[in-house]
């Protein structure tokens, strides 16, 4: 327990509280080696932030990304997961298959998507055999786009995983009870399946919007740097701020600023935690 | 559950759920692609041809001297492992106490563990870097780039999840094993040794198993604190993507070899875990 909580206090506490306490001082490349002396600044570096360095862009940027690719890896993960409840022939192939874009390693998946969006890449030949002219992905306003589509087509298993979790622990006399009254199979999905794992899903929606806000990994791969503005997500905003411009300080206004905002859908999680905690204890 | 894992409902039409299953496999063809590329001569990739004109498998044995993946791949595989193993060590102490003593600031301990895996990563290592470099410049050594920066950096996300994971396992040990174990005259040490340990073998499997994953998959920290002799197979394989992509024939078959590669060692760990990683991913959901 206590190294435990030392290792905690040393890797987690002390870099929080220095991120709060760069954030309001002077730090860049040139003040680093001595950053006691940083000049302490105030709110500079928040005012900064919001006003020129475009955090409310990239705010904008992750929240419309995070809830965009969530809305749809919902509905993709939910009929997966619902497909593949009954057994069949080579049941188990299909669900290891399934798992597959999520489990190649985000860094692969960037790489390759990167590869097939290229201006003479797979992407354009095959919609030049239809005859449109694709154009340009991964700069301009169609980089958002691009990032969307990427990462809905790795992140739906997640949404898959969570549903069929929750499948199986739905009892089955349940169904048995409806099979009898004749209910056909919307009403059963409906009204039997989906409340009984609303739980399981509404976790993992929430689990999925916090990791596709602070997914660093696909952007920063997919796109290189610096990011198109119009796929400038926070987390890619603060790691150019703080790693290739060197405004330490700056970076760590930004970082705090998604802390806070990712501690908003964080706190409903925290709450639903506790609770099934709390009824699974006692 | 038995039963109904037995039999379990069929939810949708049978056109519908093929449908899906269709649609999804087909959803895989860029992963298809990948393989197909890996095997093909340069300048078809280059050409954005979809099927090879002849297959090549030199690109399997070229890619290990265009770029060092074997250097990388080491470097990742000592990384997260070194990572993972502390973090399931600690994790299985602190696991222990939490599921066995009541004390004042248990329940705010375990919450604090899922709420830390949401904290955004930037917000890390911001700090991280800035004490890795003064304390560098303090003592006169290079800390950034050093692979124990980076081994502590994967810690902050390792042991609160490596914790939650082992609560969560630990909690389906029955208490009354280690008591009866302490009535047979065990001290609370030996009945952890003999009894909680072997039972726990399992769950610190996947749990080291989840910290490999997460080291293996990480590009922010390693791409702020490796320098070329650390750098991990992520970081490599980004640096000759983006070196390859300016050069007049780009070697993409070869990077999608590379690309290959470096995720097998992921994939094989998850195939052969399925079922338990799948089990950790979605235990948040189940009660705790």
């Amino acid at each position: 327990m206590w190294p435990n909580l030392v290792l905690l206090f040393v890797v987690i506490v002390i870099p929080f509280a220095l991120a709060v306490y760069i954030s309001f001082i002077d730090l860049d490349q040139y003040t680093l080696r001595s950053f006691f002396s940083a000049a302490f600044i105030g709110l500079d570096n928040y005012k900064e932030a919001f006003a020129t360095a475009g955090l409310l862009h990239s705010i904008w940027v992750s929240l419309t990304f995070s809830v965009l690719t969530t809305a749809v890896c919902l509905p993709v993960g939910l009929l997966a997961a619902l497909a593949v409840n009954t057994p069949f022939r080579g049941r188990f192939l299909v669900r290891s298959l399934f798992l597959i874009p999520y489990v190649i390693p985000s860094f692969v998946t960037a790489t390759v998507w990167r590869f097939i969006l290229q201006p003479n890449g797979a992407a354009n030949t095959l919609l030049a055999k239809i005859g449109v002219d694709g154009g340009q992905w991964l700069i301009g306003s169609r980089a958002f786009w691009a990032l969307v589509l990427v990462d809905i087509w790795a992140a739906w298993p997640f949404i898959y995983m969570m549903a069929s979790a929750g499948l199986q622990n739905v009892p089955g006399e349940l169904y048995e009870a409806a099979d009898m009254d004749g209910v056909t199979w919307y009403q059963k999905v409906r009204h039997i399946a989906l409340p009984q794992i609303r739980g399981q899903l509404l976790l993992g929606l929430l689990l999925t919007t916090l990791a596709h806000f602070n997914n660093f990994t696909l952007p920063f791969v997919l796109l290189g740097t610096p990011a198109p503005d119009a796929g400038l997500t926070l987390a890619v905003n603060v790691y150019q701020t703080s790693f290739q411009v060197f405004r330490f300080g700056l970076g760590a206004a930004m970082a705090v600023v998604s802390l806070i905002l990712t501690m908003v859908p964080a706190y409903f999680y925290l709450r639903a935690a506790r609770l099934t905690a709390a009824a699974g204890e006692d | 559950m038995a039963a109904n894992a037995r039999h379990p409902q069929r939810l949708l039409p049978r056109w519908l759920s093929t449908t899906v299953i269709v649609f999804l496999l087909l959803w895989l063809l860029p992963v298809v692609y990948m393989v197909l590329i890996s095997v093909s001569p340069d300048l078809d990739a280059a050409a954005g041809k979809l099927w090879p004109s002849k297959f090549v498998f030199r690109n399997y044995l070229d890619v290990w001297s265009t770029v060092d993946l074997a250097r990388g791949l080491m470097n990742s595989l000592i990384a997260a492992l070194t990572a993972g193993l502390i973090a399931t060590v600690f994790g299985l102490g602190a696991a222990y106490c939490l599921t066995r003593f009541r004390f004042r600031g248990r329940g705010p301990y375990i919450t604090s563990l899922i709420g830390l895996q949401s904290v955004p990563s930037v917000m890390i290592i911001l700090p991280l870097f800035v004490m890795f470099s003064s304390i560098g410049s303090a003592i006169g050594v290079q800390v950034v780039g050093n692979r124990p920066a980076l081994i502590l950096t994967y810690l902050t996300f390792a042991i609160p999840f490596a914790t939650w994971l082992l609560v969560t396992f630990l909690r389906q040990i029955p208490i009354t094993f280690e008591e009866a174990a302490m009535i047979d005259g065990c001290s609370r040490f030996a009945a952890l040794r003999k009894i909680i340990f072997p039972l726990a073998v399992p769950g610190m499997v996947v749990t080291l198993v989840f910290a490999l994953l997460v080291g293996w998959n990480d590009v922010l920290f390693a791409s702020v604190l490796t320098n070329p002799q650390t750098q991990t197979v992520a970081i490599k394989l980004q640096v000759f993507a983006l070196g390859t992509e300016g050069g007049a024939l780009p070697l993409y078959g070869q990077l999608m070899a590379a690309s290959l590669i470096s995720s097998a060692p992921v994939v094989i760990l998850y195939m052969i875990f399925q079922r338990q990683l799948i089990g950790g991913l979605t235990a948040g959901g189940e009660k705790g």
